[in-house]
């Protein structure tokens, strides 16, 4: 399968955080979903994608092409919505297509107001006075209307409102129907990615812990819920993670249907994404 | 080119909320003009405010930049870090010379009604560029501040500057200088000063750009 996205050995130091040998590949037509906590390593990973930040070391391939000696050639074919970072609250939409016109190739003017209008965003207000959907909103048709083959999106639906979230996920699933289009999209709330993404990566700590299509996640992983006397029983090397509570124990397991076989223990419940990320966080082994 | 274009854009609608603060600005610095005595230190106030306000007016556009955090954003867009860099100074060089020449044609204009005779536009000139060569230092200086510490740092090394170049060029007033051989030296390169200033506005934009680009390329955001 072709990626659009390549990494290898991505490293980069901070003072009290490390990114450590991250090794990632976006598929070609997928949605790619990047979860963790705050301050796990997700936005540093996008940075890095970008050059925004560029002292790091290991090697990044966008498109098949290296991401720094490539870069403006590559950033022409990405479209990138940051939760925390846009032009100025003072511009309005007509403002913001004035600046793109001059910094895009192929940007689309008649596309980009069509996004306008499909978003029911007003042309000359200034941003300021939108509400937090309609300003993300105005951040993706930005990032889409220079027709761009790969969405790199940072924390797209923090801060909004379930109506809200749900219409900027139809954005999203219809940019995707396009084979050639492929997403990268971070996000703490994992029920949005549940939706959505193909593959889910979870980074913990700077670190990748998994890298799975969301359906094996969903369907092969299984959450065991059992008693003290039941999990002593259990081989270490049978479960990823085990959380104890006042009376049972809930147990991670990558291969319900396996555990099942080999244990007496029928409870084992279908686990969400949250829950797999919460026993990786703060599940023992 | 383009880029720059585009980024140079985004500063000008970003000012565009300043349109009423900078009208009242002009009112107010016409009205310190004129309250000169002399046709003279009109002419010569107009031109060295209107260049210093709208350089100063220029520099506001970091201001935006930070609260927005666009810098981030403009890193993730088909553009270079250098191009990021040279969009602000020329910028900045550009609201300084619009200040400028709306400082000279009003000097002109005033002198011109007030005298009913051509002024000595060479004079006008020179204080254009004096007043360019002024802003010029601090700009040169308060611009790699801001890409070193951030838009509000950089305004406190700025205040911390206009003090120190006070503090000096009050010291030296106390310094006895041999006044004659100062005014033999002053008429001596008076008809090649402001050449002299200009190759110095050149050189220090030069010089801070490069100062800019260097910080600014090592920069995390």
């Amino acid at each position: 399968m072709e990626n659009v996205i390549e990494i290898s050995n991505l490293y980069k130091k901070y003072n009290n955080f490390e990114l450590k040998n991250i090794n990632l590949n976006v598929p070609k037509g997928m949605i790619m979903g990047l979860i963790g906590e705050n301050g796990a390593g997700k936005t540093t990973t996008i940075k890095a994608i970008l050059n925004v930040i560029n002292s790091y070391s290991g090697e990044i391939k966008v498109f098949g092409k290296d991401s720094k000696i490539y870069e403006r050639e590559i950033k022409e074919d990405i479209g990138v919505v940051l939760d925390d970072s846009f032009l100025s609250e003072c511009l309005n939409p007509c403002d913001i297509n004035k600046i793109m016109e001059k910094v895009y190739k192929n940007w689309d003017e008649k596309l980009y107001f069509k996004y306008i209008e499909d978003f029911k965003l007003p042309k000359n207000k200034i941003s300021k006075e939108y509400s937090s959907g309609m300003k993300m909103k105005l951040k993706i048709a930005t990032a889409l209307s220079h027709s761009p083959k790969l969405l790199i999106l940072d924390e797209p639906t923090a801060g909004l409102d379930p109506i809200a979230r749900n219409e900027i996920l139809d954005i999203f699933q219809d940019f995707i129907q396009d084979e050639e289009h492929s997403i990268l999209v971070s996000s703490h709330i994992t029920s949005d990615l549940e939706h959505i993404a193909d593959y889910i990566t979870f980074i913990n700590n700077g670190e990748i812990i998994l890298t799975k299509t969301r359906d094996e996640l969903l369907e092969k992983y299984g959450i065991v819920k059992c008693t003290k006397e039941d999990f002593e029983k259990i081989d270490k090397k049978d479960y990823i993670k085990y959380r104890k509570h006042k009376y049972e124990y809930d147990i991670l397991v990558e291969n319900k249907e396996e555990f099942k076989r080999k244990y007496d223990i029928q409870i084992i419940d279908k686990p969400s994404i949250e829950d797999i990320m919460v026993m990786y966080v703060k599940g023992g082994k | 080119m383009n880029i720059i274009k585009g980024l140079m854009t985004k500063d000008l609608l970003q000012l565009r909320s300043y349109r009423k603060s900078l009208i009242i600005f002009i009112i107010i610095y016409f009205l310190v003009a004129i309250s000169q005595s002399s046709i003279n230190g009109i002419s010569t106030m107009l031109v060295i405010m209107l260049t210093l306000g709208l350089g100063m007016f220029s520099m506001a556009t970091f201001n935006y930049d930070e609260v927005s955090k666009t810098d981030k954003y403009i890193l993730t867009l088909p553009l270079t870090r250098k191009e990021v860099v040279l969009s602000k100074y020329i910028f900045c060089i550009c609201s300084t010379l619009i200040g400028c020449i709306i400082g000279m044609v009003l000097s002109f204009i005033i002198t011109f009604i007030f005298t009913k005779s051509i002024p000595n536009i060479f004079e006008i000139i020179s204080i254009g560029i004096g007043a360019i060569f002024g802003i010029s230092i601090i700009e040169t200086i308060q611009i790699p501040c801001i890409y070193k510490w951030g838009a509000e740092k950089g305004r406190l090394n700025m205040f911390i500057l206009v003090i120190i170049v006070s503090s000096i060029l009050g010291g030296i007033s106390y310094i006895n200088f041999d006044i004659i051989q100062v005014s033999n030296l002053l008429s001596l390169i008076e008809k090649i000063l402001p050449i002299i200033l200009l190759i110095a506005i050149f050189f220090i934009n030069f010089i801070s750009y490069k100062v800019s680009y260097k910080i600014y390329s090592k920069k995390e955001l």
